[in-house]
């Protein structure tokens, strides 16, 4: 930098490059700022304002105030605050599906990466877990509901089988809807999640591996003193992504149970409550009103993995 | 440094995601207030002499049956290509999506304009009533002589203006399987099986025989809903906007709840794969309520050849007359083929050779009286699926008794959702209190107009 600036014409004191790094990285940010940071402060403006269409007439906009986030936060006649309740429920189908997928997908990262397993035949391995992350959610859910319906494939077998006497109905019980929530989002996951473990640790160096073995370290050694440290930063990506992606967890879920989210909207995810505001009645404000809680929890949530996987640092 | 670096990259990300969630709900916002430079413009501009119409005829609908007989018994003008634009019905899609291409209208190029939409009993005021319909007298279709008052009825707006027709008349029956009331009954004849039937009391006893023997008296705790909710006194919503359920429709919520515990029903919704099953010929359900587009279209397994029982059922009365649904052809306001469109609508509703037909090959009870009671006389008639009754002439009787009225914007969404809330609580998976919170939930989900309790 130094002689470039002293080989510079005399008439300039000095030359500034950094204009062209805020010219190569502005694009990003105009974009940014129109479709992304202008909508979400619409967004906020927007929850202030009673704003929905009844039939084919609209209704508002109509200055509320807090009125939106009060009927967010009121009780019902059974004291259930709604927005509480589907919170916990998306948090509920998110563990599920996440903790399952973030172990095995670590599991199968080290067996796939591991020098003295050197499995075989790695590649048709890797496209098939990776296989289910290419049907689309709602065909995958389709399919799900299909073979788990009253009269479908997987009734007729416990049936047949003497397992049950009639048909069990999977999608009135609380437990197996979530459950099949659960099982669909690890198995739609886990493969992408092995990909970017794998890539991950790869990225470590193998003379780490090497001196740990040379040592003497066992495997449960090597796993948790060298992988696991080197393997935190990727780790903490997958884990914020997954959460975000858990999140607004709605395909699934939606399709599944029709937009319902039953038995007692217990299968309610937050983005599919928000959803249910859109539709019929394109109730801007509440919808807005909504989307503005997701983004605290979203935020808080990914603060919280972000500080307590990087503590250590 | 790095550290922070680190967060706000990591908040960049949450900002983008959580952006892209809402920013959906931006783009249709702006786009909501043209409607009222709609309502203004449209009227006049249909209103004059269209020179030529247009080469393109839309068609919104929500399945295939009225497209099959149009296909069939209507010639399109040569030259004219007619689109089908249709969405399903559950849940409201078809309304959302009529609804915004509605709002739209103005806006569209002249060949992707709505002509003519279809729309049902339980949300056709929302239509009649409203800017988005025109006047089918002016277009030409003046004939109602032959049809049923209340087709008619239901297709005007609140000044008597009319904005569209019916292709049928819906009166409602019990359909029944013979081989089942033979066996329960000890008859399969529709008079004495009706004898048997005519009240809640007898058949919620025979529904008791009927389990005892091994079947289902219904195949969805539903089933029985259109029959009460037919017979209320009063509308679901009342005029200050508050949802209110009537003696009727908790007569059925304590009938479904009842048949569930005792197993003289399934629990399933109506439309469901494990109802529709109960209709083939190892099913052992014996009552179904419908209008002949129930029987004739919504009954397809029934009528499968091989694994179906066609010929194995009958209709009657039943505990109460009702009517259920029926399909009505409305024109839009905007459409650039009035000739077209009318032309449509008196076909359907005047063409005795077009009526005919829908009885003889559709096995449809058309809107037209004169055909109907031609039918209803003919000793030779006899619909095959019902095992050679005719069912037409029990259908002339049952639409002596229909009357339009108690019907709000709102009734296929409200019927829906309680039928599925309800059905919670008859599964045993949620308290009463549970099951009617979380409609009135989804009520303010759907429409935050209507009050609930």
């Amino acid at each position: 930098m130094n002689q470039l600036r002293e080989k510079a014409p005399a008439k300039h004191k000095s030359i500034s490059y950094a204009k062209w790094g805020y010219l190569f990285i502005a694009p990003f940010f105009i974009t940014y700022a129109i479709f992304k940071l202008y909508p979400l402060f619409l967004t906020i403006y927007n929850s202030f304002f009673e704003n929905y269409r009844s039939g084919l007439k609209q209704v508002g906009p109509n200055f509320v105030g807090l009125a939106n986030y009060i009927k967010l936060f009121t009780p019902d006649a059974n004291g259930i605050i709604d927005i509480i309740k589907y919170t916990g429920n998306t948090v509920v189908l998110w563990l599920g599906g996440a903790i399952p997928q973030i172990v095995i997908a670590l599991l199968l990262a080290i067996f796939f990466t591991s020098y003295r397993l050197n499995i075989k035949g790695q590649q048709f391995f890797k496209t098939v877990i990776y296989m289910p992350n290419l049907i689309m959610a709602s065909a995958f859910s389709m399919l799900f509901y299909t073979l788990f319906s009253n009269v479908g494939p997987v009734n007729q077998l416990l049936m047949q089988m003497g397992i049950a006497e009639k048909p069990i109905d999977f999608f009135a019980i609380k437990i197996t809807v979530r459950s099949l929530i659960c099982l669909m989002n690890f198995l739609l996951w886990f493969g992408n999640t092995t990909i970017l473990l794998m890539a991950g640790i790869m990225g470590i160096d193998q003379n780490m591996f090497e001196a740990a073995n040379i040592d003497g370290a066992t495997s449960t050694q090597t796993f948790f003193r060298v992988t696991l440290p080197l393997l935190t930063p990727i780790l903490v990506y997958t884990v914020i992504t997954a959460l975000i992606g858990g999140l607004q967890m709605f395909d699934v879920p939606q399709v599944l149970t029709n937009g319902a989210g039953n038995p007692n909207r217990s299968s309610m995810t937050l983005i599919m409550f928000l959803n249910s505001y859109l539709k019929t009645s394109k109730n801007y404000g509440m919808a807005g009103a909504i989307s503005v809680i997701i983004f605290i929890i979203t935020g808080l949530l990914s603060m919280l993995v972000y500080r307590s996987l990087t503590k250590k640092d | 440094m790095k550290k922070a670096l680190a967060l706000l990259l990591a908040l960049v990300m949450v900002l983008s995601m959580a952006a892209c969630g809402t920013s959906k709900t931006e783009e249709t916002k702006a786009a909501a207030p043209a409607p009222a430079e709609t309502q203004a413009a449209t009227p006049a501009e249909t209103e004059a002499p269209a020179a030529e119409e247009g080469k393109v005829f839309n068609i919104y609908a929500w399945n295939e049956e009225f497209k099959g007989f149009f296909e069939k018994y209507y010639t399109v003008p040569e030259g004219i290509t007619v689109n089908w634009i249709i969405n399903p019905s559950d849940g409201g899609v078809y309304q959302d999506k009529l609804d915004e291409a509605l709002l739209n209208q103005e806006n569209a190029p002249a060949d992707e304009k709505i002509d003519m939409f279809l729309a049902e009993a339980d949300y056709i005021l929302k239509y009649t009533d409203s800017e988005f319909t025109q006047d089918i007298q002016a277009l030409g279709v003046t004939d109602f002589s032959n049809t049923y008052e209340y087709t008619v009825q239901a297709a005007s707006d609140s000044n008597g203006v009319v904005k569209g027709v019916s292709f049928q008349c819906c009166p409602s029956a019990l359909i029944y399987r013979r081989s089942i009331a033979k066996d329960v009954l000890g008859t399969d004849d529709p008079a004495e099986v009706q004898a048997k039937l005519d009240s809640w009391d007898k058949f919620n006893a025979v529904a008791a025989d009927a389990k005892a023997k091994g079947y289902y008296m219904t195949a969805s705790e539903s089933e029985t809903f259109r029959v009460f909710s037919d017979n209320g006194t009063s509308a679901l919503v009342d005029d200050s906007g508050k949802l209110t359920l009537n003696d009727s429709i908790k007569a059925w919520q304590a009938q479904a709840k009842d048949f569930s515990d005792k197993g003289y029903t399934l629990t399933t919704g109506i439309w469901d794969d494990e109802c529709t099953a109960q209709m083939f010929k190892d099913g052992k359900t014996m009552c179904y309520f419908g209008p002949a587009w129930y029987f004739n279209f919504s009954m397809g397994n029934a009528q499968d050849p091989e694994k179906g029982c066609p010929g194995d059922w009958a209709i009657c009365q039943g505990p109460q007359a009702h009517f259920w649904g029926g399909t009505w052809l409305l024109a839009a306001t905007g459409s650039d083929n009035p000739t077209m469109l009318a032309d449509i609508m008196d076909t359907f509703i005047n063409d005795e050779e077009v009526c005919e037909n829908l009885i003889k090959n559709e096995s449809q009870f058309t809107n037209n009286q004169a055909v109907n009671a031609k039918f209803a006389a003919d000793p030779n008639y006899g619909n095959a699926f019902l095992g050679g009754q005719n069912d037409v002439a029990v259908f002339v009787d049952l639409a002596k008794n229909i009357k339009f009225e108690n019907k709000t914007i709102y009734d296929q969404l409200l019927c829906e959702g309680l039928q599925t809330y309800w059905r919670e609580y008859c599964d045993g998976e949620v308290t009463e209190e549970e099951a009617m919170a979380n409609y009135y939930k989804y009520i303010n989900e759907k429409y935050p107009e209507i009050v609930t309790p």
